[in-house]
């Protein structure tokens, strides 16, 4: 495997800046010590240690973007105002004959690196191409999501430590998963091993071509490969190495995950569970901004005037009362206890069903930032156990 | 003197339910729950973890009769809620916590020790992963500045016999600092921001309250900058019981635009606040609840030392009051004009 020494990723983000934004973790100013996914510019800091708040999925499903623009022409004067205003005073009176409509298109999305992500980051990105590039008809042939999944490149920093929020090992391949990763580091003394996943995780390693004269840069101790002084004299950030990846951290595992779909089935209609479960829950929506698969989003027109706008697109959740809230005035999830249940079924249930993936990647954001400290763990658990006893669970 | 269990057992007594925490939240620090039984109410407990405001819980709950442990600040928000007629005060029985001794900011310890680690946070020391700390160093920043030790209004007492803060008397809060107008300096919005991040006890107020107003414009846009719109600092505010009918979603008017930047986040920030002028009890879970740490409170607290300086009013110290911004008074005492 290849070598970076941990001194030369500014130099490596900076070759890369060259051709693509780089986004990286960075613990903002005056924030409390929030880390997010920003992005990153000659000499900014960066944050490898923490996790950051947010997930990455902004890269490719951003907060709002722009879906195209438009703008209503004239066919001829006056026409469609039957107040015979002119007709730049006409408010809001959409086009009618004689009028057509033109359209812009959103300017394109340029490539990405993504720099410090976790497996979980990752492997998140090809559990929204289950839905988002699809072309075969199980899922939605996204044009502005694929474009940005297409100019994305993923650089994974594998995980030797977690913490009591990560669960990734409940899943198949935990901290050691690779799906969703172009390159990915192992931390080791004094840098990182490369292990390139994709081709485009090849392109970074050939991108690292080192411009200065490497000798006698500061090595860690234990890697005392002879050759890796002469090799390193001006060709490349990444250098051979013969060291050891080192082991992953095994993260906590939920049982019973297996077959979630029947359990959740079996106490779908009982709602006195899930209003239990929700009681401390103020529906404040952070766990699903912050999921890294979470993808529900609104779409909704910003008019500047009368008779130009744009089409956005911006995250939703379906925490929020008014997510389901029907223009009757019903509300099919009329309560909080309705909105979870769907929230974990959507993620343990339909999208499998659907897509053929979870919709969780154990990543534990929604867990560590809950302002009232609800475990998602704790849910799964208690519906097992309460689908497993159904003489209790029907008692609820 | 009772304990937190035997006198939540007693007033569901009275009422349905009982709002409290366990131990058992995430991280292994407490969270808010709900106890109908006195078997339920077994698990209660209180240390200085419970930093959620319970009054959140209320509006919701109007259909039943409902028990409330409230901390002091707290129990400004139950008085407040009562005060606007948004809950009546027949169907809540408070369980108001005196002497606390302000509550531990457990993000501060995870930040520093690492998330989960066993936290022991007593109301007069702190433990953590089993080694004494100064509890004064981990106490929440608005604890520090702390007016309302003794809950407004109560029906039980719970004495939670809490260490003293000494952080009161040089009064290093956000509330004073910002007081002192510091126009006319030539500290940028970054080089206070990075100020900050040398020295994390300093509270940011005080430097805020340095800049002058561009800089505080150029500081707020980079705050604003970072807001995802997910209306958490909203749905954890007790005062913001709109819920459906909120401003920042209606889309007829179309008030504020729904897209994500500095603009559009200042501008629901800005309503936000001013929607809560008169009505806000300082209890900030709003920046508690904010996924990307915006310093909610900077605006808030300002506003309220404000509404104090003209009105003589904080909201929910006093049942009889009548807010002053919900007053509508033709021949009001407050206007001049008759």
């Amino acid at each position: 495997m290849k070598f970076l020494a941990g001194e030369n990723i500014p130099e490596l983000l900076e070759k890369l800046s060259l051709l693509s934004e780089v986004w990286a973790p960075r613990e903002l100013r005056g924030s409390g010590g929030t880390v997010m996914f920003e992005r990153w510019r000659s000499g900014d800091p960066l944050d490898l240690e923490h996790f950051a708040s947010l997930s990455a999925k902004d890269m490719v499903l951003p907060r709002t973007e722009k879906l195209f623009g438009f703008s209503y022409a004239f066919g001829g004067a006056a026409v469609g105002n039957p107040f015979g205003a002119p007709a730049e005073s006409a408010g809001g009176i959409p086009a009618t004959a004689g009028e057509s409509i033109r359209i812009t298109a959103a300017e394109p999305a340029g490539n990405v690196v993504l720099f410090g992500a976790r497996a979980c980051d990752a492997k998140a990105l090809t559990v929204l191409d289950a839905l988002f590039d699809q072309t075969d008809g199980k899922g939605y042939n996204d044009p502005q999501y694929r474009a940005r999944r297409a100019g994305l490149t993923v650089i994974t920093l594998a995980c030797v430590t977690s913490d009591p929020a990560c669960f990734c090992s409940s899943f198949e391949n935990g901290t050691a998963e690779k799906a969703g990763s172009d390159l990915i580091l192992y931390p080791v003394d004094g840098g990182f091993l490369a292990e390139a996943v994709t081709p485009k995780g090849e392109t970074v390693i050939e991108s690292g071509v080192n411009s200065r004269n490497k000798v006698g840069s500061a090595r860690g101790p234990g890697d005392s490969d002879p050759e890796t002084g002469e090799a390193a004299s001006g060709l490349t950030l990444f250098e051979e190495s013969a060291l050891e990846t080192p082991v992953l951290a095994v993260t906590a595992k939920v049982e019973g995950l297996e077959g979630l779909r029947q359990k959740l089935a079996a106490i779908f209609d009982d709602l006195e569970f899930w209003q239990a479960e929700t009681e401390k829950c103020i529906s404040c929506g952070y766990c699903t901004y912050a999921c890294p698969t979470c993808h529900c989003f609104n779409i909704h027109d910003e008019m500047r005037g009368d008779r130009e706008g744009v089409r956005l697109r911006s995250w939703d959740a379906c925490m929020f009362h008014l997510y389901t809230q029907e223009t009757s005035g019903h509300n099919p999830r009329p309560t909080l206890a309705h909105r979870y249940r769907n929230r974990i079924n959507h993620k343990f249930s339909y999208y499998p069903e659907n897509q053929g993936e979870i919709l969780c990647t154990g990543c534990g954001r929604c867990i560590r930032g809950c302002p009232v400290g609800l475990d998602i763990r704790d849910v799964l658990r208690q519906a097992v156990e309460c689908s497993a006893s159904p003489g209790e669970g029907g008692d609820r | 003197m009772s304990d937190i269990v035997s006198i939540i057992q007693r007033v569901l007594g009275d009422v349905d339910l009982v709002l409290g925490w366990t131990a058992t939240g995430a991280g292994g620090v407490a969270a808010p729950a709900r106890f109908q039984t006195a078997a339920e109410a077994e698990r209660a407990v209180f240390n200085a973890t419970c930093v959620h405001n319970l009054a959140v819980h209320l509006p919701r709950l109007k259909d039943q009769t409902v028990g409330i442990v409230a901390k002091g600040c707290d129990s400004r928000s139950v008085a407040q809620l009562i005060q606007e007629r948004e809950i009546d005060r027949d169907r809540v029985k408070v369980i108001g916590v005196r002497g606390l001794g302000g509550s531990i900011d457990v993000r501060k310890i995870w930040r520093f020790h690492g998330y989960g680690v066993p936290v022991d946070a007593r109301t007069d020391s702190l433990f953590i992963d089993g080694k004494e700390v100064d509890r004064q160093e981990f106490l929440r920043q608005k604890c520090l500045g702390c007016r309302d030790m003794d809950p407004v209004i109560y029906d039980e007492l719970f004495e939670a016999s809490g260490s003293s803060i000494t952080g009161i008397a040089d009064a290093a809060t956000v509330e004073t600092a910002l007081s002192e107008t510091g126009l006319g300096t030539s500290l940028t919005a970054a080089e206070a921001m990075s100020a900050a991040g040398e020295d994390e006890s300093r509270p940011l107020g005080e430097l805020f309250a340095k800049m002058n107003s561009a800089e505080r414009r150029l500081f707020w846009r980079e705050q604003y900058s970072r807001c995802i719109r997910c209306y958490a600092c909203r749905e954890a505010c007790p005062m913001c019981f709109c819920r459906d009918v909120c401003i920042m979603q209606t889309t007829d008017p179309h008030w504020t635009g729904a897209g994500v930047d500095a603009g559009e986040a200042e501008m629901m920030q800005l309503i936000r606040v001013n929607h809560l002028a008169g009505r806000c009890t300082g209890c900030g879970e709003c920046e508690r609840a904010c996924p990307v740490g915006i310093p909610l409170m900077l605006l808030m607290n300002k506003q309220n030392q404000v509404i104090e300086e003209l009105f003589g009013y904080r909201a929910g110290t006093d049942l009889e009051a009548r807010p002053p911004l919900l007053t509508f008074d033709i021949k009001g005492d407050s206007r001049s004009e008759k």
